[in-house]
């Protein structure tokens, strides 16, 4: 037997995966655990929690992969700074200092936190970890492959082939030209948090037009080659690290816009700006994406692509890609960005140490397991009214065709950051109000939100157009949504008339097949409206308590927490 | 009056002076309620007692309230001085459950809820008589929580070590736990200082390298192999090779073996 560890760690959505001879036992992010959204700590509870799910303890492991080279990793720090002197001053103290002070020990602090000989530690290379975690348990024998991200070692974005098995590089665009790091950066113009408003600034590039391209041709310039530059003078990678970007793009865009400010599309014409500036972010991404892998196509010949790195979990490029790039089918895995960096480490060391590949992945319920019997005894010392039906599926679709809101927790917690059934908030998707429910109300976020579909995978053409693909398992595409059966999504559908659906099968997540058959018995239509179960700010729910604990502090009307249904009282 | 009390009545008079200081300390303390309720999470499921699990669960919940409270008057503080809200909260965590073990953990959070009682007393005070009423009444509904919190600790407390006296003594060991802690905090805050200095030095000692990094290690633009993608693939594919040299071998033998 071979049991493999792989681990990301350090900079953000620290992670751990274990494979055991060629197979993906279990897959899970820290911050599950710590509650701490994209904790970065080495993830410890992650790992043990891991190791549990296979009835192993760590003497067992045969090798641990780290996803990245940390001393490759270091050179490039010194060599920007240096780079970047006299102005990087103020930032070298603390590089260095979180560099050589923590950063390249993470081998030994891994071999000390899980007891295991340091010589069983190993080490990958950042985009090379996110090329496996992609080719590896994509339903592809050969791909182009794509790792598109802020930046790793020295790469932000990197073309591979994937074919007998095996991955090879076949070309790279260094730091600091980045599509991930020119996200981030319009990202925190936009007054949103870095590593974690992305996916905001996707919502919110639906709300305006591209009306800021002559602008952006200032920030990046794109080649026939597929490749990329970025102008430099209007970043600050370096001097400004929580930010990115220097005065110049400020001067050249307007004034940033202050976090937390209430958006008003309506009666701001600065937000209707800010809108348009998110559009053209989300037009050049992808046009550079786009790009990207025309040239790839060319390169390779291959009709099937594998993308991954944090820029592949921008669905509505996905969605572009597989219409206008020539691939006949695109693959991205649930946690497209580092967290899945230890999906593919361990991927990498399991082929190197005994040659055997995991089965393509077809569910991404690979955390821990919800515990009945931890559920009902926390209710019953927190004294809340449970019951125990039957048939909890049912009862759930119940609820949910009387336009109740049902927090969902069921099954073993997904791999990445979308909820996929397991850990849901499901709701009908007929009522537009039920939107503005979830997003002031129950999730308080921006209004400009969307909510995602989740339907039987054979149903979905009912409904949708182009949904039929390897990515909407893992809701990592978009699809039309049909005009004439639009009144049935009044709910999730944007306000570009896309959706980003979720097909669910019986594998892919059992306790939501089963509640939307039985909705769809009910109802006819088998379908939810299913956003992550977790607060505002906060990572989604892991173990029952966390689940419990989100039915007393949020107003959903009852919750599922593995075979007990908790009710309002006033239900 | 304790000496803490004093401290904080005299101190109290420079923390709310203006809009811009208030809101500071109000987002301090939804970052220290933040980092209190990080540790009940993991209290509440590191626990091996129900009941208790159940209780730290509530406390929790608390917490996060106050944390969410404290955090909202600072960012209304902050739009009243016309300047950027403090943004979100990101406490660290300490581990102090698995660093104290159950019983001093609780010492722990008895010994912080007691003082925050006592500082929230002279706050809701000067609030009072200040006439500011809506930063009195949100002092008066955290104080309530915080009193029942203290309550409830010491009561567990006293369950889990036995009796009073031995309750004490845990009060007694992470009081000096915590006086250590801060010893070591002023140490780790002065080396950092000393840190900072160093590194400057280095860094204008490396202005030469700066130049000839300019001149012969350039950031490179548009496409490249990457040295070290190469190194793998080219080990990769003499492992792959070897492999498969391998199970040919290992076939061959077989075929040779069935025939004999």
């Amino acid at each position: 037997m071979s049991c493999v560890l792989g681990i990301s760690a350090g900079y953000h959505d620290a992670a751990a995966a274990l494979i055991i001879d060629g197979q993906l036992i279990a897959a899970m992010q820290e911050e599950r655990f710590t509650r701490i959204k994209n904790d970065s700590s080495i993830p410890s509870r992650a790992v043990f929690a891991c190791l549990a799910q296979a009835g192993l303890s760590a003497a067992a492991i045969d090798r641990v992969v780290f996803y990245e080279n940390p001393f490759a990793k270091l050179e490039r720090v010194l060599l920007s700074l240096v780079r970047s002197f006299p102005q990087s001053w103020k930032q070298f103290p603390t590089a260095i200092s979180s560099q050589i002070g923590s950063k390249i020990w993470i081998l030994d602090q891994i071999s000390s936190t899980l007891n295991i000989p340091r010589n069983r530690i190993f080490t990958t290379t950042h985009h090379r970890s996110h090329a496996a975690s992609t080719f590896f348990p994509s339903p592809f024998d050969e791909a182009a492959i794509l790792t598109v991200d802020g930046i790793g070692e020295e790469v932000s974005t990197g073309m591979w082939l994937g074919k007998n098995g095996s991955i090879n590089c076949i070309k790279s665009i260094q730091y600091p030209h980045s599509l991930g790091l020119l996200y981030a950066a319009l990202t925190a113009y936009l007054g949103f948090e870095v590593n974690e408003g992305e996916y905001k600034v996707m919502g919110l590039a639906a709300y305006g037009t591209p009306h800021f391209k002559e602008e952006f041709a200032s920030l990046i310039s794109l080649s026939p080659d597929g490749s990329f530059e970025l102008s430099l003078p209007y970043f600050a990678f370096h001097t400004k690290t929580d930010i990115g970007f220097s005065a110049k793009m400020e001067k050249l865009l307007g004034p940033r816009r202050d976090p937390g400010k209430h958006w008003d599309f309506e009666n701001s014409p600065h937000d209707r700006k800010y809108a348009d500036i998110a559009a053209t972010l989300q037009w050049y991404t992808e046009e550079v994406l786009l790009g990207l892998a025309r040239n790839i196509r060319q390169l390779t010949g291959s009709v099937n692509l594998c993308l991954a790195g944090g820029v592949a979990l921008n669905c509505v490029a996905n969605a572009r890609l597989l219409k206008e790039s020539g691939f006949s089918r695109i693959f991205v895995q649930p946690a497209a960005g580092d967290a899945g960096g230890a999906l593919g480490a361990a991927i990498l060391a399991s082929i190197d140490l005994d040659g055997k590949y995991p089965s393509p992945l077809n569910t991404c319920a690979l955390g821990e397991n919800i515990s009945n019997d931890a559920a009902l005894k926390l209710v019953q010392n927190l004294g809340i009214n449970h019951t125990k039906p039957d048939d909890i599926f049912s009862s759930t679709a119940d609820l949910i065709a009387d336009n109740k809101v049902v927090a969902f927790a069921s099954g073993r917690f997904e791999w990445g950051p979308r909820a996929l059934g397991q850990r849901s908030i499901l709701a009908a998707p007929q009522d537009k109000a039920t939107r503005e429910r979830l997003n002031k109300v129950i999730k308080k976020r921006e209004p400009f939100r969307p909510f995602a579909p989740a339907v039987l995978s054979h149903r979905a053409g009912e409904w949708f157009e182009g949904q039929d693909c390897d990515m909407s398992p893992f809701m990592t595409s978009v699809a039309n949504v049909r005009p004439e059966n639009a009144k049935d999504l009044g709910a999730c559908t944007h306000i570009d008339g896309t959706a980003r659906v979720q097909t669910v099968t019986e594998l892919s997540s059992p306790g939501l097949f089963n509640v939307l058959h039985a909705l769809d018995k009910k109802t006819g239509i088998p379908m939810v409206v299913n956003t992550s179960l977790n607060g505002n700010g906060e990572p989604i729910v892991g173990s029952a308590l966390d689940a419990i604990s989100f039915f007393v502090s949020h107003s959903v009307d009852a919750m599922v927490v593995g075979d007990i249904l908790l009710k309002r009282n006033t239900l | 009056m304790s000496l803490h009390t004093l401290i904080t009545k005299i101190a109290s008079h420079f923390v709310w002076r203006t809009p811009e200081r208030s809101a500071k300390k109000f987002f301090e303390f939804a970052l220290a309620e933040q980092g209190s309720m990080l540790d009940l999470i993991a209290a509440a499921r590191l626990t091996e007692s129900e009941k208790r699990r159940a209780l730290y669960v509530k406390h929790m919940l608390d917490e996060k309230r106050h944390a969410l409270m404290f955090s909202l008057r600072s960012a209304e503080l902050c739009s009243q001085a016309g300047r950027k809200s403090y943004g979100n909260l990101h406490a660290d965590i300490e581990n102090l459950f698995q660093t104290l073990g159950e019983a001093r953990f609780l010492a722990f959070v008895h010994i912080g809820e007691r003082r925050a009682c006592q500082q929230f007393v002279v706050y809701r005070n000067l609030f009072k008589k200040q006439g500011n009423k809506t930063n009195k009444s949100l002092f008066e509904a955290i104080l309530k929580d915080e009193q029942r919190h203290a309550d409830y600790t010491w009561g567990l407390l006293v369950e889990i070590t036995g009796g009073e006296q031995a309750a004490r003594r845990e009060l007694r060991s992470v009081q000096m736990w915590e006086a250590w802690r801060k010893w070591r905090r002023v140490g780790r805050s002065l080396a950092n200082k000393l840190f900072v200095i160093l590194s400057l030095f280095i860094y204008f000692l490396l202005a030469p390298y700066a130049v000839l990094t300019r001149l012969f290690k350039r950031q490179r633009k548009g496409w490249s192999v990457p040295a070290l993608e190469q190194e793998i693939d080219r080990s990769g594919s003499e492992q792959q090779a070897k492999r498969v040299q391998t199970l040919e071998n290992l076939s061959n033998s077989l075929v040779i073996l069935n025939n004999s």
